[in-house]
């Protein structure tokens, strides 16, 4: 009982002892940076090269009658500099972020900042080293009196207690056992509490599952999407039948995704259809769980885990993606559907020069020697507007600006010459200058080859700029479609409307003030039964927050889905039936 | 009249480390190199630019949250010093761009905006909460927000609690650095109308910086275009969007992508921008700039007035447009 409580003692207060000081230590150096950082860390670093335990048993050897308190220092002070080197590399990290800036900005003093600031960021950190570190001291102790350097007996301890054990060990076995077992059972129990401790102090834990997923990629989540059926019903055939023999290289009908979370499912793509034409460019519109980027990530069946297809085709070249099997989709993908990123940079390998990156493609796909392939690579990057192909080939990514590195991803795309080219906000991380350089390059070498493009994008005046047709995305849902031209001098829908409304550009003539859509975007967890732009919409009826409008014909290939055009019998009827 | 805002030639250098043999001229980059500029009481100053162009680091040392490497400040008349930023922060604040890293993680929505209150001795312990209710209904939130964290907000009423903490001070600048470009288009629209409407409401003067010459156009009175950390034009929004006087200003317009393009020729800028560690000799433009002359890589233009309130850094700002008068100042 005295034992335990002995040991027990020392860990804690060695750890509080090693935790303030390292905690103060590392705050102060971490914030500061200059050269009390330096000071502070090298001889950390000078300690840390010292046999700890040597030292200790040397100090503890000197003192002939050996209580508490000498163990505490002595155990507790050397442990401070595994506190100082966790809370300097947080703070360090912390004090770079935005809001510690937007906290000066506010004239909070240097005291307020580490103090209510920063402080609280590493409570989390220090309580789960602190758990560890008690485990660890108790051990530690344990140790030292096993050598004979605890507690003076006859005060007892753990560790005093199992080396009375070990002198007796052949008269009574038992002895050793139950102080060992104690020291067992309490660090485990302590590492499993830091462990617990861990999780429940961060409070963005708790949404961690959700966060998880790209904020872009998640839209519609509602348990209960009421009426299936409705929000598909009639799916008007997009063909014409006057024009347009060929039939499309992709068709995609009544497309579903949905990612199963552990208390909701989320649909990020309901019913979608549209087509893609040989050579022509779709551009797909939408802000953030639009669903935009969901849609393309199925069309090459690489939707992040836990998503999944639910329902609906797509067909390319007539043969169905969604029941193709693995090794069929990722030859599709190297060789026929090529695919571009938002990031550049990072969609390259940083470890290989662009060069070995391009050849190595060339040479897969084409079967070519190296030195056709270093020349066919050089050749395409001429292609995408490089000046100095040789130049580039032996870079890095990382030493290429993002709109280099972006033609370069174009250039490799386009390697195979694919039919079909998904382009996925392929210039939102480049500048304005660049971005039209970039997206030209990609126009005109689409053209030559015949490739068809789907271009995804935030920004309704890229599209307009660069597309085809366009496909209207809002909640998951397709709102509005059509050849840009139509949709966007007949715009229909409400939510097309405020949209292109609501964007401030350089060409609408100053002085005239800025038209607004309110509220926010849904909640993916809470969606509407109707409409989903239904709690937006200026022109909202009492229909659209009951029924989701399906899509209705109001033009060549234009279609909409909204209850303003619905022609449908049965919305009608609903319609009638409310009014 | 005296301007609420006077910069004089601001500098901010970064020495590049690289290693123990570090501060060797080579590795400076002069993120902000000799910047002047006024602002008056009331209006709106524009800040557009390309990434690496200085106009984030601009604003935050003219704000001495980064102190300059050289120039001068005055606010108020009063010029900056690095020993007494207290009353500024009273005075000139910051909304960011990022509604996700820019507020603190662990304070509740009250407590953020209660901070500066707390601060500067605005308010006790029993006028705060009424204050903030108050700065919460300014921003067009709901108060039953107060008690939430963050990360419990959408970006769009994350960036009105930035915008509300701003304002507690009663301040007269307020610089917004890209305080709208993380938002979709829906919301993005309705932040800056609350910007007008709040300019509006408490005769508040903005600096606000952007890269999209759309949110620019609308929110500005004057702008200044930066490239590679110079002003390389200044004038009106009317004036500047309908003659851009400055080659890069011309290139950077018609890169814009436009709903409605009616045949208009894009200017394609080839090659990209410059490293800032190791600018083109003379104009830092000349390389990418379709109207180069010799003296363009041998000379720096200076930023001056060429017409009646443009300012244009460039030999040949009025030639480009009078072609004519191309032999008069290229003899110089």
């Amino acid at each position: 009982m005295y034992g335990a409580r002995n040991s027990l003692f020392i860990g804690l207060f060695a750890v509080l002892i090693a935790s303030v000081l390292g905690l103060v230590a590392g705050l102060s150096a971490g914030f500061s940076r200059g050269w009390w950082d330096s000071v502070l860390m090298r001889f950390g670093d000078i300690q840390l090269a010292f046999p700890f335990i040597l030292l200790a048993i040397t100090i503890l050897g000197v003192i002939s009658d050996r209580n508490s308190v000498h163990l505490i220092l002595v155990i507790g002070i050397p442990t401070w500099i595994i506190y100082a080197r966790v809370v300097r590399s947080r703070v360090m990290v912390e004090r770079d972020k935005d809001y510690i800036l937007g906290a000066k900005a506010i004239g909070a003093s240097d005291m307020r900042l580490m103090g209510k600031y920063i402080l609280p960021s590493l409570w989390t950190a220090v309580l789960v080293i602190a758990m560890l570190d008690f485990g660890f001291v108790i051990l530690l102790e344990a140790t030292l009196s096993f050598l004979g350097f605890g507690l003076t007996p006859p005060t007892p301890s753990w560790g005093t207690i199992l080396a009375e054990g070990k002198r007796n060990i052949l008269i009574a076995p038992w002895l050793a056992v139950l102080p060992g077992l104690a020291i067992m059972a309490t660090v485990l129990a302590i590492n499993l509490t830091a462990d617990g401790i861990a999780d429940v102090l961060d409070p963005k834990l708790k949404i961690s599952i959700f966060r998880r997923l790209p904020q872009r990629e998640l839209a519609n989540g509602s348990l209960k999407d009421p009426e299936g059926k409705d929000a598909r019903s009639i799916q008007p055939e997009p063909t014409d039948p006057n024009d347009n023999v060929e039939p499309p290289l992709l068709k995609v009908r009544d497309l579903s995704v949905e990612f199963p979370l552990e208390d909701k499912v989320v649909k990020a793509v309901r019913h979608v259809s549209f087509d893609v034409y040989r050579g022509r460019t779709l551009g797909i519109v939408g802000e953030s769980g639009s669903g935009k980027s969901v849609t393309a990530s199925s069309i090459i069946q690489l939707i992040e885990p836990p998503g999944r297809v639910t329902g609906g085709e797509i067909l390319f070249e007539g043969q169905d993606l969604t029941r193709i099997s693995n090794n069929d989709m990722s030859q599709l993908r190297g060789t026929k559907i090529g695919m571009i990123y938002q990031n550049p940079t990072s969609s390259l390998n940083p470890v290989l020069s662009i060069g070995s990156q391009m050849v190595e493609t060339i040479r897969i796909h084409l079967k070519s020697s190296p030195a056709e392939a270093r020349d066919i690579a050089s050749r395409a990057l001429l292609k995408v507007g490089i000046g100095n192909p040789h130049a580039i080939l032996s870079k890095y990514p990382f030493q290429l600006s993002g709109g280099m590195n972006q033609r370069v991803m174009i250039a490799l795309a386009m390697l195979t010459q694919p039919d079909l080219l998904i382009a996925d906000e392929p210039s939102s991380a480049l500048d304005v200058t660049t971005q039209a350089v970039v997206l030209e390059r990609l126009r005109d070498i689409t053209r030559e080859h015949q490739t068809s493009l789907i271009l995804i994008t935030h920004d309704f005046a890229l599209v307009a700029e660069f597309a085809d047709e366009i496909l209207v995305m809002y909640a998951g849902q397709v709102c509005e479609s059509g050849p840009i031209r139509s949709v966007i001098d007949e715009v229909k829908h409400p939510y097309t409307k405020a949209l292109l409304q609501s964007v401030p550009r350089a060409e609408i003539e100053s002085g005239t003030r800025l038209q607004t859509i309110p509220g926010e975007l849904p909640d993916p967890a809470a969606l509407p039964p109707g409409c989903p732009f239904a709690d937006r919409c200026v022109s909202v009826m009492d229909i659209c927050r009951l029924v989701n409008p399906s899509q209705v014909r109001v033009g060549s290939h234009h279609n909409v889905a909204c209850h303003l055009w619905s022609s449908n019998k049965n919305e009608e009827k609903i319609r009638w039936h409310i009014s | 009249m005296a301007h609420l805002l006077e910069v004089r030639d601001l500098k901010k250098h970064f020495a590049s480390h690289s290693g123990f043999f570090a501060g060797s001229e080579k590795n400076t980059v002069r993120a902000v190199d000799g910047v002047s500029f006024t602002v008056d009481q009331g209006e709106t100053l524009g800040l557009v630019g390309e990434s690496g162009s200085g106009k984030s680091t601009l604003v935050r040392t003219l704000l001495y949250l980064d102190l300059p490497t050289s120039g001068e400040v005055y606010f108020d008349g009063q010029l900056l010093t690095k020993k007494e930023t207290v009353w500024l922060r009273r005075r000139a604040q910051i909304v960011f761009q990022d509604p996700y890293t820019s507020l603190p993680p662990r304070m509740r929505v009250w407590e953020i905006i209660a901070e500066p209150l707390l601060i500067h001795h605005l308010a006790d312990r029993h006028s705060v909460s009424e204050r903030v209710s108050q700065l919460l209904e300014d921003v067009g939130l709901q108060t039953m927000i107060a008690d939430k964290y963050p990360h419990q907000l959408s970006g769009g009423m994350r960036q009105r609690v930035g915008i509300a903490k701003a304002l507690s001070v009663q301040p007269a600048l307020v610089v917004a650095d890209e305080s709208v470009s993380a938002l979709d288009a829906s919301v993005q629209s309705q932040i800056l109308n609350l910007f007008k409407d709040l300019q509006e409401r408490h005769n508040l003067t903005y600096i606000f910086v952007s890269h999209d010459l759309g949110v620019v156009k609308y929110m500005s009175h004057r702008i200044a275009v930066m490239y590679l950390g110079e002003i390389v034009e200044l004038a009106t929004t009317e004036e500047l969007y309908a003659h851009p006087l400055s080659p890069y200003t011309r290139a950077l317009l018609s890169a814009v992508p436009s709903i409605h393009r009616d045949g208009r020729e894009r200017i394609r800028l080839e090659g990209d921008p410059p490293d800032p560690a190791n600018p083109p000799s003379g104009c830092k433009f000349h390389p990418r700039c379709a109207i180069a002359h010799k003296l363009c890589s041998q000379e720096a233009p200076q930023l001056k007035e060429w017409l009646p309130g443009r300012y244009v850094a460039c030999h040949f700002a009025l030639d480009s447009n009078h072609t004519a008068r191309g032999g008069e100042v290229s003899g110089v």
